[in-house]
């Protein structure tokens, strides 16, 4: 019995190879999206359970109240809070610490060669007590005799050493030879901690001023595990670390509280983050665009197989008058919807095979079509019993249940009702699509927006580079490095193809973390008042590069020996302080230095467009700037990059040169936005595939069913364009339906995206008349292919098959 | 065998009763060969439909095999139809998807009985219908009269006890016409088969043994040859 209805579906499929490779392409690209997104989804909801203690593992969180407005919370912590954590609590089984070195590269020195390694951590002798890993060659036992001891990923290992053991190899860091002491698999896709280079947290603390400085209860380095005994309660836990460090650091502006390993993924509130995050919005956004995505394939399949049910319909009453049940037939039609998803399915298959590299940049995971991957097989089965069970329902009583003489006597099978489902099934399709339609228009505008703001300061052309820092802290005296860097900006002056020239203490001056609090006083401050500001220390030359817009007073002169301790503030910050006009004069106390506001620039954007701008200070620094900005002339990029390296080479020779332009720079800062429009236009596309596969079968299969009516019409005399109009003006209703009812979710959900950004490019009607005039011409070029097909046909031809 | 009593069926349209079949008795024994003929519209499809079960009467009453059909629910009748009755339509009704062979194996498959007992069945019938050279081939590669041989075969298979054929030679030219009767007479004498057929061929309604004349659902009159 089985053999014969998968037998019947085969041939079935066969002889109707259009409509089948229409299901089938359709669903296989539907499912292939889904799959990934689900793989995805899956990955996201499930970090760091694989490690074994994951139940019984925090991460200490520091809350720091800088005023009565403001909290910073922290994910580090101070080295001395978990050393007198697991010395005074009974409930904490374990400590373990890790230091993220990737807020920039680490430079690996290997045959002389410089090679930049960004995710390097230092992490304590216990940390393989806590955490799992799995070790190809090597182990914890060796890398925690010695101080300079590393391990490295497989790949990282192999990145090096080929296929050479790379244990025992020797690596330079710094001024340093460390050893590798072990190899680790990859690590996982669905692991917060994506550091491909681990060293002893000994090594940093084999420098004694370097220990001294960590010890300080202020200094607040190290991301801290606690391993805590199952029966513990994390809040009195919490509390009573919050005791001891106030009791240390003799102040209680600090809470404590845990945060589970499992709820780090979706951790929100944190300044800053160097562990791998995920964004649980977007992922239940993706995953709900993922579950509509297979959706409409699956409406594909239904439309179809319900639309030709009048084809189908002598077998199902020959075969019940024969003698077969409902529930044979019932059966038989699931048997052909499951045969139509495998045949899917291997499609799938080869569809995410070839787009997985693309996804994996994408997402920034690993993923692999591993098949023993017991997730992935879940993934990847469950989409297809969703498909299966979606497809197979409904087309199946439906076309079990034909009354056989009904068939016989020519009264249609098709009611009405199956009709209008389908119509209801096609603006649901179409709906779909032209909110991603609307989603993508509006994503590229905001991108271009974003583009093309004026950020208050001019970026073309300008580069930036920094100092090392090993070369000039630490080792010389603060005299000593002013007229070093000096000599170094007066070099860089002398090329001929650079410009401007500035000496600033800040990496990056378009996404300028350095939020500093404290400190400030003028006239007319609340007494608790106490406001964090963005500090930008540069030198009399910035403005030649930058060229901010002052709106008041004046810029500073070098000449002027006042203006050390003088600053300049921009308008938010204004605001923020409350100043009074006249602002220019007033006193401001700053960094210890009494000066006065000597001007005003216009708001720039040092952060992303994402966040609102906010209060800035402009001063001059004169003893810890390493940071250099230069604008290059035009045309002239080539050149002064060798030039620069030249005079890199004679103030740190062996020292890797590294640089970056502010153009790419401002690109990184919207690259996660750059990839969501990505997805979203790829899955848009995709959408508007699958529907349209679906349309142009249900045109096929009305022109097939209104042959006799087009042939009558044509003899009649009517012209092809007017049968053309004739099939496809239904069709075109229901996308104008469609257009209707997903414009208010389309305004809705892209208003609440567009709330992500402090500075939007607002919604406008046109984006939603553009995306209905698309859809219209993808449909309507979509179903006229079949319309003209059937109005061109000889009336007699049709006539006489009837 | 069947026993039809006063039989009507009726459509409303409107205010008024649209007679199809107009108290109709009717009584077939075992073994006989039946035609029915008529007009179009008299009711004989009507008729042949309500004895086969595809079709309910308005009023009236139904007996076959001892059993009151018009108090059975509709899977008892369906059992009873499966088991006691083959159908031979004017259209053939294969299903174009499956070969000669699997459309005569179709009703035993619903039937439950074992993949090798179906071989050895299907395969008796190919060769007293001598096609068995066709047996791979699509209902589209056949002829007419070969086509409805398959139909016949595959109403036969089951082997029932009454044969309902709706103008079984309606689509044939007269000589594939005449070895479809000559088939039915041998079936009913040879098999004990009873055999009710709908004909408007005075030719073909002489092969059977009873001929019943419908006019406007009434019955006409009676031939017995």
């Amino acid at each position: 019995m089985i053999k014969n209805y998968f037998k019947t579906a085969w041939r079935s499929l066969w002889k109707h190879r259009v409509v089948s490779f229409i299901n089938i392409g359709g669903l296989a690209v539907g499912m292939a999206a889904a799959v990934l997104i689900f793989m995805w989804v899956q990955n996201e909801f499930n970090f760091d359970g694989y490690h074994q203690n994951a139940a019984n593992i925090y991460r200490i969180k520091n809350h720091l109240s800088i005023d009565k407005r403001t909290t910073w919370i922290w994910e580090n912590s101070s080295y001395r809070m978990g050393e007198e954590a697991s010395r005074q609590i009974p409930e904490v089984e374990k400590v373990t610490r890790i230091r993220p070195l990737n807020y920039a590269p680490t430079y690996f020195k290997i045959n002389g060669e410089f090679f930049p390694e960004k995710d390097v951590a230092l992490i304590d002798s216990s940390w393989f007590d806590v955490f799992d890993y799995e070790f190809v060659s090597g182990g914890p036992e060796a890398f925690n005799s010695e101080p300079f001891s590393l391990i490295l990923t497989e790949s990282k290992a192999k990145k090096y050493f080929g296929n050479k053991e790379a244990v025992g190899q020797i690596i330079h860091i710094d001024t340093l030879d460390y050893k590798v002491q072990g190899v680790i698999k990859d690590i996982p896709a669905n692991s917060s901690f994506t550091f491909d280079v681990l060293a002893p947290i000994a090594s940093r603390r084999a420098n004694p001023k370097e220990k001294e400085n960590e010890m300080q209860w202020g200094n607040f380095y190290y991301i801290t595990f606690l391993k805590l005994n199952p029966r513990s309660n994390t809040k009195k836990v919490a509390k009573k670390i919050e005791t001891i460090t106030a009791k240390a650091r003799e102040t209680n502006n600090l809470a404590i509280s845990l945060t589970p390993l499992k709820d780090l993924h979706f951790e929100s509130g944190l300044q800053n983050t160097a562990l791998r995050q995920g964004n649980k919005k977007a992922i239940v956004v993706f995953g709900a665009l993922g579950v509509f995505l297979l959706v409409i394939a699956c409406i594909n399949y239904v439309n179809i197989t319900t639309a030709r049910a009048s084809l189908r319909a002598k077998e199902v009453s020959i075969k019940k008058i024969v003698g077969a049940g409902r529930g044979t037939l019932f059966m038989q039609f699931v048997a052909e919807s499951m045969v139509i998803s495998l045949f899917a399915l291997i499609f799938t298959v080869i569809i995410i095979s070839a787009s997985l590299p693309w996804f994996n940049s994408f997402t920034g995971r690993n993923f692999t079509l591993d098949p023993g991957n017991i997730s992935l097989l879940t993934v990847v089965l469950g989409t297809l019993f969703f498909a299966v069970v979606l497809n197979s329902i409904y087309p199946a009583l439906l076309l079990s249940s034909f009354k056989p003489l009904n068939t016989f006597r020519g009264i249609s099978v098709l009611k009405l009702n199956d009709a209008t489902l389908r119509k209801a099934l096609v603006v649901v399709q179409f709906s779909f699509s032209i909110l991603l339609i609307v989603g993508v228009i509006t994503i590229y505008r905001q991108m271009s927006f974003i583009r093309s703001q004026n950020p208050g300061y001019n970026r073309s052309q300008v580069l930036s580079f920094g100092l090392p820092f090993r070369r000039f802290f630490r080792t010389i005296t603060d005299e000593q490095r002013a007229s070093t860097t000096q000599s170094i900006k007066n070099d860089l002056k002398a090329l001929n193809m650079v410009t401007n020239v500035s000496l600033m203490a800040m990496s990056s001056i378009q996404n300028n973390d350095g939020q500093s609090s404290g400190g400030l006083d003028w006239d007319g401050r609340e007494k608790d008042f106490d406001p964090a500001m963005a500090y930008f220390q540069v030198d009399a030359d910035y403005m030649k590069i930058v060229k901010m817009q002052l709106k008041e007073g004046r810029w500073f002169d070098e000449g002027r020996k006042f203006d050390r301790k003088n600053a300049i503030l921009n308008e938010a910050a204004v605001k923020e302080l409350n100043l009074h006009k006249p602002y220019i004069g007033q006193r401001l106390v700053s960094r210890g230095d009494t000066g006065q506001v000597i001007g005003v620039v216009k708001d720039f954007n040092f952060k992303s467009l994402h966040e609102k701008i906010g209060p800035a200070i402009i001063k001059l620094d004169d003893y810890y700037s390493t940071d250099y900005l230069i604008q290059v002339a035009p045309g002239k990029q080539a050149e002064a990059i060798k030039g620069i390296q030249k005079v890199w080479d004679k103030y740190c020779p062996g020292d890797p040169f590294n640089y970056t332009f502010l153009d790419q720079e401002f690109d990184n800062m919207y690259k996660e936005d750059a990839k969501v429009s990505g997805l979203m236009s790829v899955f848009a596309i995709v959408a508007i595939i699958i529907s349209c596969l679906g349309l142009f079968g249900l045109a096929a299969f009305t022109a097939e069913q209104r042959g006799k009516e087009i042939g009558i019409r044509k003899v009649l005399g009517a012209s092809v364009s007017g049968i053309v109009t004739l099939l496809s003006k239904d069709f075109i209703y229901l996308v104008l339906i469609s257009l209707v009812l997903s414009s208010p979710l389309a305004w809705w959900l892209m208003n609440k995206w567009l709330q992500n950004f402090a500075y939007r490019a607002e919604l406008q009607w046109w984006m939603f008349a553009t995306a209905g005039i698309i859809a219209v011409l993808i449909a309507f070029c979509t179903i006229s292919f079949q319309a003209v097909k059937a109005a061109i046909v000889n009336p007699v031809k049709r006539l006489r098959s009837e | 065998m069947l026993s039809l009593q006063h039989i009507s069926k009726y459509y409303q349209t409107g205010g008024n009763k649209a007679y199809v079949l107009n108290d109709l008795s009717l009584d077939i024994d075992q073994g006989e060969f039946v035609s029915i003929m008529g007009p179009s519209g008299s009711g004989k499809s009507t008729l042949l439909n309500i004895i086969g079960m595809l079709d309910e009467p308005t009023n009236g009453y139904h007996y076959f095999m001892e059993q009151p059909v018009h108090q059975l629910k509709e899977k008892q009748r369906s059992a009873l139809y499966k088991q006691y009755i083959g159908f031979v339509f004017q259209a053939y009704h294969l299903i174009d998807e499956l070969t000669v062979y699997e459309n005569i194996e179709t009703p035993l498959i619903y039937q439950n009985i074992k993949g090798a007992e179906r071989k050895a069945l299907v395969a008796d019938m190919l060769d007293r219908f001598n096609i068995v050279g066709k047996k791979d081939l699509f209902p589209a590669q056949l002829s007419g009269g070969q086509q409805q041989l398959v139909g016949i075969a595959r109403a036969l298979i089951g082997k029932p006890k009454l044969l309902l054929a709706d103008e079984p030679t309606g689509n044939l030219n007269s000589k594939q016409g005449e070895e479809i009767m000559e088939l039915f007479s041998k079936i009913n004498k040879e098999d004990g088969v009873t055999i009710i057929q709908v004909t408007h061929s005075e030719k073909n309604a002489e092969y059977g043994s009873r001929i019943i004349n419908l006019l406007d659902g009434r019955i006409e009159s009676t031939t017995t040859l």
